[in-house]
């Protein structure tokens, strides 16, 4: 039997950069990921025929990327269309697909990105509203935008991102809706990173220039469906606004998706954005640490440091945005309706959440509210129950992950037939 | 354009190497059928992590947003009690 390798889930830019890490330490591993090429979801890969997205400076970091992984040959596996469904507590992980298999990983990286965070808000869960993440996965995959009107709704500097990318692609929005005031904040603005406003210029060039409103200091307050047209209301400021549209996609910034470190044998760790959300720049250089630090783990050699001064960097230009972009979510959170959907895989509202009385443990929000209980295991509704709550810290989990960490037909279970056949 | 799959039996053209949720989407068809729930299957994180696009390929529930469309496959709607 070959000696274990390392799993890496994601081949984003930290799950390759962790891989190139470990492969100059001298460790083999095997990056899974779910889709059907390597490149995560900033440099997620055109179909074949379509041109190539992102500025050129991102495909070169993109491209050297891939050099530095070829360059270490068969320390480095990519296994596409392939998921990672957990590992369990005497360390055997589960991998779905083509292939579905057992194995056993000398350790676990996990660099499985981030989840947007959504505001629930009554209407979010018609189908035609999705995240903006969703609309930027079409557009690059397939070089085409939404068809229709578009709105884009919530807060953060991604919100003019796909809004450039969609004018640019030929279906500017007909609005954005950005609950804060980001032009109010010219001096912070201009202390963020060279990168950052060189960015940020050519997105509001492009938005110029396609004439698209944004609407600061609104947010959507309800989405209704007349036949096939969705209308969305936007308030702030004493007034209101009503924007009939064929889709709509909201986001409200990203949080860490780190899913599937549940107790385990092997050590486990989280690299990129599924450890903090700290975005792309922050991905690669984090991938790298947390390449070398498992590899020195495994080595029994001193464990670098998990902060770098790169890495803080990134970590105060995240900071500076979300003061830029800073808005009263606390006050909206707490006039939710009772029937708008916080949990939407189990359809649980605010309602169903106050029904529990004051003060309910995680166990009773869970066992008796449902929340956190379904299909996504909280991930788009823990962060809004647990400020409902008025818990601190609100990004605590509502409880374990549980395996398998995405439900699994148990086909699949049968199809990667027994933990030890091989390796 | 490089094939169709059916669609509760309706064909609906594909590029090769994208999504049954990215076809869908460009055909117009945004309501993916209902769940348990009663919510309506849709897309929404369009990656994988939401649950929301589920559908039915050969009897097992697959995300739609994850599942590669194959010139001739066969997708239904999850339907009612089917989750």
């Amino acid at each position: 039997m070959a000696e274990p390798r390392v799993l890496i889930v994601g081949a984003g830019l930290a799950g390759l950069a962790a891989a190139v890490g470990l492969a100059r330490a001298g460790f083999a591993s095997l990056v899974v990921d779910q889709a059907r090429a390597p490149g995560g979801a900033i440099h997620r890969q055109p179909l074949p025929g379509v041109a190539a997205h992102g500025l050129p400076a991102q495909r070169r970091r993109w491209q050297n990327l891939r050099a530095e992984v070829t360059a270490e040959g068969d320390r480095i596996e990519i296994l596409c269309n392939h998921r990672f469904a957990g590992i369990d507590a005497d360390g055997v992980a589960l991998l779905t697909g083509e292939r579905s298999r057992f194995i056993r990983p000398a350790a676990v990286i996990l660099a499985t990105g981030a989840t947007e965070r959504v505001v629930p808000v009554p209407g979010w869960t018609l189908p035609g509203v999705t995240t903006v993440g969703a609309i930027q996965t079409q557009l690059k995959t397939t070089g085409e935008p939404p068809a229709g009107r578009v709105l884009l709704a919530g807060s953060g500097p991604l919100l003019c991102a796909a809004a450039a990318e969609l004018a640019a692609a030929g279906n500017p929005p007909v609005a954005i809706v950005e609950a804060g005031r980001p032009f109010r904040h010219a001096a912070d603005a201009l202390a963020l990173p060279a990168g950052y406003l060189a960015e940020a210029s050519a997105h509001l060039a492009r938005l110029l220039l396609a004439r698209v409103p944004i609407r600061c200091g609104m947010h959507l307050s309800r989405i209704d469906r007349h036949g096939d047209t969705l209308v969305a209301r936007a308030e702030g400021g004493g007034r209101h606004l009503d924007f009939a549209v064929d889709r709509i996609g909201l986001h409200d910034g990203i949080r860490p998706n780190g899913y599937g470190a549940a107790g385990t044998t092997v050590p486990v760790a989280l690299a990129g954005d599924a450890r903090e959300a700290l975005g792309a720049r922050a991905a690669l250089e984090d991938g790298r640490r947390a390449g070398a630090a498992l590899a020195a783990r495994l080595a029994g050699r001193p464990v670098p440091p998990d902060m770098s001064p790169a890495l803080e960097r990134e970590r105060a230009a995240q900071q500076r945005l979300r003061r830029i972009h800073a808005h009263d979510l606390g006050a909206r959170l707490v006039a939710i309706g009772d029937d708008t959907v916080l949990c939407r895989c189990e359809n649980r509202t605010a309602g169903d959440l106050r029904a529990l009385g004051g003060d309910p443990t995680d166990r009773e929000l869970r066992l008796r509210g449902r929340f956190a209980m379904g299909r996504c295991q909280g991930r788009f509704c823990g962060e809004w129950v647990r400020r409902l709550q008025g818990d601190d810290p609100a990004d605590a989990p509502l409880g374990a992950v549980r395996l398998p960490v995405r439900p699994l037909p148990l086909a699949d279970l049968i199809d990667a037939g027994e933990p030890d056949e091989e390796n | 354009m490089s094939g169709a799959i059916l669609w509760n039996g309706a064909p609906v053209a594909f590029r090769a190497g994208e999504s049954v949720a990215s076809a869908l989407a460009r055909a117009g068809i945004r309501a993916l059928g209902d769940l348990p729930t009663g919510q309506e299957a849709a897309v929404f994180c369009g990656i994988g992590q939401c649950q929301g696009c589920l559908v039915s390929l050969d009897g097992r529930l697959v995300e739609a947003c994850l599942t590669p469309c194959r010139d001739g496959l066969r997708v239904a709607s999850a339907g009612a009690g089917n989750g």
